[in-house]
């Protein structure tokens, strides 16, 4: 029994959220159950507005639990206090945005090396890392680069980098190749992929692209805050 | 933390410039406020010093806090003693025994009642010299002079050279009266002192008051900071005696101007401060609304509210330590520059003639005005950056 608890990162069971923009009340997420794998590469598919990044927000940790449970390594999300949430985000987490959020004024080696030095890694173990994660991205030749230095494509690896380094249990990535080029965004997908197989780091992303799902271990697809089942 | 924090100077350097230039404006209006206040003071103070009081006055114990029938009764007798401790003392570098006597002043058929000052007169012209001689010349050592106040004079109607005849109760109820030469007229600046003091020479009014012993002596030291430990030490060796300051002997012209001046500086302090913190809060607020997606970031990677504070926080103190250094250094330059000469200013409440100043600075001004620009710009980073700090994750991603 306990073995099989094991296997799963996240249990999501009758999860429903919502919120307010402006006047209205949005339903973002009906009553949603599913199970995420350990060490798989897993998307959420679906239109805009379906819900799949507030359900990327829920496992990211950084939108409450309103109803519903979400476990997280077995352990129930709800019932974490805040320090609990910043540590699992600081040190379980990595997360990879649309929009990159590279620090501007750093290098792309300084960016990658800031969060290690915020989790308190001593700095030949900081440094280490830092130079395997850019170079697992090609990036270890452009590393005294600013981001506004770089391509997109470039600045993604280097998000992707960051969040690499971090030793995470799981990568979350909110449409990471939506910004990118075909090619690039195939480079990218090949990256998570050799992340999931070789270093067996789960990784959740949504997406639109067909391409990305065929990626993936497991394809969620998301309508209207409902999971549709006929899609999985 | 720390790196990212001086680096995020750099990140906008036409905005970073605004908030360093408000900074550096607010320090440098405080600190030269302060500079233009101290150098008021300092006018004030030397004006006292030097027009009557010197830095201070010995009398008996409790002399000046009581009316007596006959005062002379409680004057000082053993002046040569106290003379030997004061010439044996380093801080005192001038020793101006008196007495104070009222006195009938009569020219023709007008008399009026004055307050006389009987001083070692050629003494007293060196060091005396905020008593400005209207017209004629100072007493010096002209034995039966006698030199009015302007308001004494107007109301004699005298000019220097005329004769008055001064009519005295002596120390055994006997009137005394002698027939004294105006040398000059003079004027402190303080229109109650100067309709009411004249000045003879010390030994006329002993001898018109048949009296050997003074009313008080005062004291001239070499710096303004000795008289607590001057006046320690001698009320020490003459417990019947007592030391008053100047600031005490002329509470209601000096204590009072420092102390409505200092009220007014602390308003106005108040006033720039707010300034400096509102245009501070508004520039590092647009800096910081800006990067909300970033501080969102930071939060979802586990950086607590505390920590994002920490970092505001910190670039606040960059920005408000180089531009209050900026603000008071480049303040004091133009200052010593273009505004190093004293200038006029108008008679100040309760005096008749204008007083020339100029900036004075010290170093405890510095750190305080530092301290103060310092705070404002760390207040209102912490204003500015508690909002996005506190704004929940996601909402903080999806901004723009």
């Amino acid at each position: 029994m306990k073995k099989e608890e094991k296997q799963y990162l996240y249990q999501i069971r009758n999860v429903a959220f919502s919120y307010t923009l402006g006047a209205h009340h949005i339903q973002a997420i009906h009553d949603i159950s599913l199970d995420i794998p350990q060490g798989a590469l897993v998307t959420f598919s679906g239109p805009s507005g379906s819900g799949k990044s507030t359900l990327l927000n829920l496992l990211g940790l950084i939108e409450p639990v309103q109803k519903g449970e979400i476990l997280f390594q077995n352990q129930n999300v709800a019932e974490m206090n805040q320090q609990q949430l910043n540590n699992i985000r600081k040190y379980k987490i990595g997360f990879i945005f649309q929009q990159f959020h590279l620090i501007p004024v750093f290098t792309a080696e300084e960016n990658v090396a800031y969060f290690l030095a915020r989790q308190g890694l001593p700095k030949e173990e900081i440094k280490s890392r830092t130079r395997d994660a850019l170079e697992s991205v090609g990036l270890w030749e452009h590393r005294m680069k600013k981001p506004s230095e770089l391509s997109g494509g470039q600045r993604q690896r280097v998000a992707i980098a960051r969040a690499v380094a971090k030793h995470p249990e799981v990568i979350i990535g909110d449409e990471p190749t939506a910004s990118l080029d075909q090619k690039t965004g195939k480079e990218v997908m090949q990256i998570f992929d050799y992340l999931v197989h070789e270093k067996k780091v789960s990784v959740i992303l949504t997406t639109h692209d067909k391409m990305i799902q065929s990626y993936s271990d497991k394809n969620f697809h998301i309508q209207d805050g409902v999971l549709d089942t006929n899609h999985i | 933390m720390i790196f990212l924090s001086f680096m995020n100077l750099f990140r906008n350097s036409r905005r970073t410039l605004a908030i360093l230039l408000t900074i550096a404006l607010g320090a440098g209006v405080l600190f030269s406020f302060k500079g233009f206040i101290h150098g008021v003071l300092n006018q004030y103070r030397d004006n006292t010093v030097h027009s009557h009081y010197g830095h201070g006055q010995l009398n008996t114990k409790n002399y000046r806090g009581t009316v007596y029938p006959e005062p002379w009764k409680h004057w000082m007798t053993n002046r040569g003693e106290i003379e030997n401790f004061l010439m044996s003392q380093s801080a005192v570098e001038h020793i101006f025994p008196r007495v104070n006597f009222s006195a009938l002043l009569k020219k023709g058929s007008v008399a009026v009642s004055g307050q006389g000052q009987g001083i070692i007169a050629e003494k007293e012209a060196g060091f005396f010299h905020s008593l400005s001689i209207e017209t004629g010349k100072t007493l010096t050592d002209q034995p039966d002079g006698i030199l009015l106040g302007i308001g004494l004079a107007k109301a004699l109607d005298v000019k220097p050279g005329d004769k008055i005849a001064i009519l005295v109760n002596a120390v055994d109820g006997m009137i005394s009266n002698a027939e004294l030469t105006v040398t000059g007229i003079f004027h402190t600046g303080s229109l109650d002192f100067d309709s009411r003091v004249f000045r003879i020479q010390l030994k006329q009014a002993q001898s018109l008051l048949k009296t050997t012993s003074i009313e008080s002596i005062s004291i001239g030291l070499k710096n303004y900071s000795d008289w607590e430990s001057f006046a320690f030490s001698f009320e020490k060796k003459f417990p019947q005696l007592e030391a008053t300051s100047f600031a005490v002997l002329d509470k209601v012209y000096y204590q009072h101007s420092v102390d409505w001046l200092n009220a007014q500086f602390h308003v106005i302090q108040f006033i720039i401060l707010s300034i400096v913190l509102l245009g501070i809060f508004n520039s590092i607020s647009a800096a910081i609304l800006e990067r909300k997606q970033e501080i969102g970031n930071f939060r979802a990677n586990g950086e607590s509210v505390r920590s994002v504070m920490q970092l505001i926080i910190l670039e606040g103190t960059f920005l408000g330590a180089l531009g209050s250094c900026c603000g008071v250094g480049l303040t004091y330059i133009f200052l010593k520059l273009f505004l190093d000469d004293q200038f006029l200013m108008p008679p100040g409440p309760g005096l008749t003639r204008s007083f020339l100043i100029s900036f004075q600075f010290e170093w405890p001004m510095v750190y305080t005005t530092l301290a103060l620009s310092l705070l404002a710009a760390v207040a209102a980073s912490a204003l500015a950056g508690v909002r996005v700090a506190k704004m929940p994750i996601a909402k903080a991603l999806r901004s723009f």
